[in-house]
C-alpha cells in the first residue's frame, strides 16, 4: 500500500509536462469525436491517471474524467477532508465526492450533455464499474494512449538509479540476516529516500524470488526491488556478491 | 455451494485485493493476478500470472491471464473488482460469490485468530517504536520509514498506515508529507500490520510536548467513546449499536455534529485478510456481530478542540463479550 512520501515536485515535473500530456489525450478524443475520456484509478492501477494528472489514490478507487474542452474532474472515493491535499499534489481543481462512482459519473455526463465517453483501456475496467456503465445510456469506446514521453523516461531513469544505488549500498549488509531483517533495513533506506511504494523479493539458492518469509541470507543471495518513485515504477534485481 | 446450487466457484485476487484468493489459498503471491477454482467435490486448481509465484507454489502459470477464466464457473468471489475482459472470458456471466465468501470469512477460526493476535502484538510493538522515534524536527515520511522498517524486520508482510501531524487545522489522516513535527503537534496514526495474511490495527494519538487543555479534553471524549463500544460489543449486538454507543458520547458533550461523514468515515470495521473488512461500524449498518469476529472500534474524527484525533483497538468477540487484543496503554501519548 502507498504510505511513502507523495508529493508533486514541480521542478521534476513542471505543469507544462501535464499540459502536454492532457493535450495529447484531448487530440485522441478529437480524433475519435469523443467529448471526454474516462480513466479508472485505484491503489494498484494508478499509473495512467498519475501520468495524466499526478493523482495517486493511496487508498480506495477513483474515476478521472478528462473533458475535451474543459478542465479534468476527479470523481473521488476518498473523503472530502483530503481534497485540499489532493489538489496540492495534482492538476485537479474540481473534485467530486463519489462513494458510488458510476452514478456520480452519469450525473456528470448528464450535466455536460455527454452521450458517449472514451475509456482508457476499456476491457480492463472493473466489472462493477463496467456493468452499470454499459447498462446506461452513455455509449463507451476503447481508447489507447501512448503514455511515454521524455519526462516519463527521465523519471523512470531516476527511479531505476535510486533502486540501483540503494541496493548496491545495502546488499553487503544483508549477509547473515534473515530476509525479514534485511527487508526492514531496505524499507527504511528506500522510504527515507522518497519511495512511495516498494515490493521486495528475495532469492537464495536456485529458488524463484519470493517475499520475505524468515529465510537466512547467506553470502550469496539476490534481491528484486520494484520501486515506485513519484508514480514511476522501476524494477531492479541485484545479487551478492556484487 | 450446495445451498446456492453452484458447481464451481472462482476466488480471484489481484495485487490490491488478494483477499478473496487468500481466503482459500493463503499464499502471498507477488504477481498481478491469482485465481483458485474450487469444485463442489472439493478439488482446488490454482493459476498465477507470474512465473515466480507459479514456481514457488508449484501451480499453473498463465501469463495471458484471460485464459485462466476459460470455462467460467457458477460464481466468483472478487467478481466486482475483476477486469471486464476476465468476466467476458467466463462466457455466461457468473453470479457474485463475494458477499457469501465475505460472510464466511467474518467468523474466524482458531488458527486465524492466532495470526491476528500475532499481528496485534506487532502493531503494539510498532506503535511503541513510533512513540520512541517521533521527535521535534523529524519529517512525517521519515517517521513512517522507521516504523515501516521496524514492522517489516519483525515479519509484517504488509502494513496499512496513515498519519497526520499538527493542530486544529488537521481534518484527517493521509500518506506522510515532508512536514516537520513540531512542539504541540497531535501526531495521529493508524498502524495495520499484516501477519500471514491477516491484519490487525491500532490507532493512537501522541502529543509532542505539553498537551493543550483542548487536546486533553478531546482525548477524554475519544477514550470514553471507545470504551463505550468496548463495553458493549458482544454477540448479538449490531454494528449500528456499536457506532451509536460511540457517537452518543460525542453528542453528550455537544460534539454530535462531528460524528457524520463530513468529519469522519467509520466508527470501526472488521479485520481479517483485508484491513477494512465489512461490516463497517456505522449507525445505519444493522449487521449482527457474532462470536469470533474481529473488529476495531475507533471513534476517529475531527474535533475543534484538538483537530483530527484517533484512538482504537482490535477486539475479538467472545461468547459473552470481547477481548481487547492490543496491549498498548489506552492513553494519550505525550513526549
Amino acid at each position: 500500500m502507498k504510505r511513502g512520501l507523495i508529493i508533486w515536485n514541480r521542478t521534476e515535473l513542471p505543469i507544462s509536462v501535464f499540459d502536454a500530456r492532457l493535450a495529447k489525450a484531448r487530440s485522441a478524443l478529437a480524433e475519435h469525436d469523443l467529448p471526454a475520456l474516462l480513466i479508472y484509478s485505484d491503489v494498484w492501477r494508478s499509473n495512467e491517471g498519475r501520468h495524466l494528472t499526478n493523482y495517486m489514490p493511496y487508498w480506495n478507487r477513483s474515476l478521472i474524467v478528462l473533458p475535451r474542452e474543459q478542465a479534468p474532474v476527479l470523481l473521488c472515493g476518498l473523503s472530502p477532508r483530503v481534497y485540499p491535499w489532493i489538489k496540492s499534489v495534482t492538476v485537479f481543481e474540481e473534485i467530486r465526492p463519489a462513494s458510488k462512482l458510476v452514478p456520480t459519473l452519469l450525473q456528470l455526463c448528464s450535466e455536460r450533455g455527454w452521450t458517449k465517453l472514451g475509456v482508457l483501456d476499456l476491457p480492463r475496467l472493473p466489472h462493477e464499474i463496467s456493468l452499470p456503465l454499459q447498462a446506461s445510456d452513455v455509449r463507451t469506446s476503447d481508447v489507447k494512449l501512448d503514455l511515454t514521453d521524455d519526462a516519463e523516461m527521465a523519471m523512470l531513469r531516476r527511479a531505476e538509479q535510486m533502486a540501483r544505488e540503494i541496493l548496491a549500498a545495502e546488499l553487503p549488509n544483508g549477509a547473515g540476516l534473515t530476509d525479514y531483517q534485511f527487508a526492514g533495513r531496505l524499507e527504511r533506506a528506500f522510504r527515507r529516500a522518497g519511495a512511495e511504494d516498494l515490493v521486495l523479493l528475495f532469492r537464495t539458492g536456485n529458488a524463484a524470488p519470493r517475499p520475505a518469509h524468515g529465510a537466512m541470507l547467506g553470502d550469496k543471495y539476490s534481491v528484486a526491488v520494484a520501486l515506485e518513485y513519484r508514480g514511476h515504477w522501476a524494477r531492479v534485481m541485484q545479487g551478492l556478491p556484487l | 455451494m450446495a445451498e446456492r446450487g453452484w458447481d464451481s466457484i472462482l476466488l480471484y485476487g489481484n495485487a490490491w485485493r488478494k483477499d478473496p484468493f487468500r481466503s482459500l489459498v493463503n499464499f502471498n503471491f507477488s504477481g498481478d493476478h491469482a485465481l483458485a477454482r474450487l469444485s463442489r467435490s472439493g478439488e482446488i486448481h490454482v493459476t498465477f500470472s507470474d512465473p515466480w509465484d507459479s514456481e514457488i507454489a508449484r501451480a499453473k502459470l498463465e501469463p495471458d491471464f484471460v485464459k485462466a477464466f476459460a470455462g467460467g464457473a457458477s460464481a466468483i468471489a472478487g467478481l466486482d473488482f475483476m477486469e471486464e475482459r476476465f468476466v467476458e472470458a467466463c462466457g455466461a456471466l457468473p453470479a457474485s460469490a463475494t458477499a457469501d465468501v465475505e460472510e464466511l470469512r467474518r467468523v474466524k477460526t482458531a488458527e486465524e485468530i492466532g495470526y491476528i493476535k500475532q499481528a496485534c502484538d506487532l502493531a503494539d510493538r510498532g506503535y511503541q517504536r513510533f512513540a520512541e522515534v517521533a521527535e521535534h524536527g523529524m519529517r512525517e515520511f521519515e517517521l513512517v520509514a522507521e516504523v515501516e522498517g521496524f514492522l517489516k524486520e519483525n515479519g509484517a508482510e504488509d502494513n496499512f498506515m496513515l498519519i497526520a501531524s499538527g493542530g486544529t487545522e488537521v481534518v484527517g489522516m493521509k500518506p506522510p508529507t515532508d512536514r516537520k513535527l513540531q512542539k504541540g503537534d497531535s501526531i495521529t496514526t493508524e498502524l495495520t500490520p499484516q501477519v500471514n495474511g491477516y491484519y490487525a490495527q491500532i490507532c493512537r494519538t501522541l502529543v509532542l510536548g505539553e498537551p493543550s487543555p483542548g487536546q486533553l479534553q478531546s482525548f477524554a471524549i475519544f477514550s470514553e467513546a471507545q470504551q463505550a463500544a468496548e463495553d458493549l460489543i458482544k454477540p448479538g449486538i449490531t454494528a449500528a449499536a456499536a457506532a451509536r454507543a460511540q457517537n452518543d458520547v460525542f453528542r453528550k458533550y455537544g460534539y454530535g455534529d462531528y460524528t457524520g461523514s463530513k468529519y469522519t468515515r467509520v466508527r470501526g470495521h472488521c479485520l481479517g485478510l483485508y484491513p477494512d473488512e465489512t461490516p463497517h461500524i456505522l449507525e445505519d449498518v444493522d449487521y449482527v456481530l457474532k462470536q469470533d469476529m474481529v473488529v476495531i472500534a475507533h471513534p476517529n474524527t475531527y474535533l475543534p478542540l484538538s483537530g483530527y484525533m484517533v484512538f482504537g483497538d482490535t477486539l475479538l468477540i467472545t461468547d459473552s463479550g470481547n477481548t481487547r487484543l492490543n496491549k498498548t496503554a489506552k492513553k494519550l501519548f505525550i513526549k
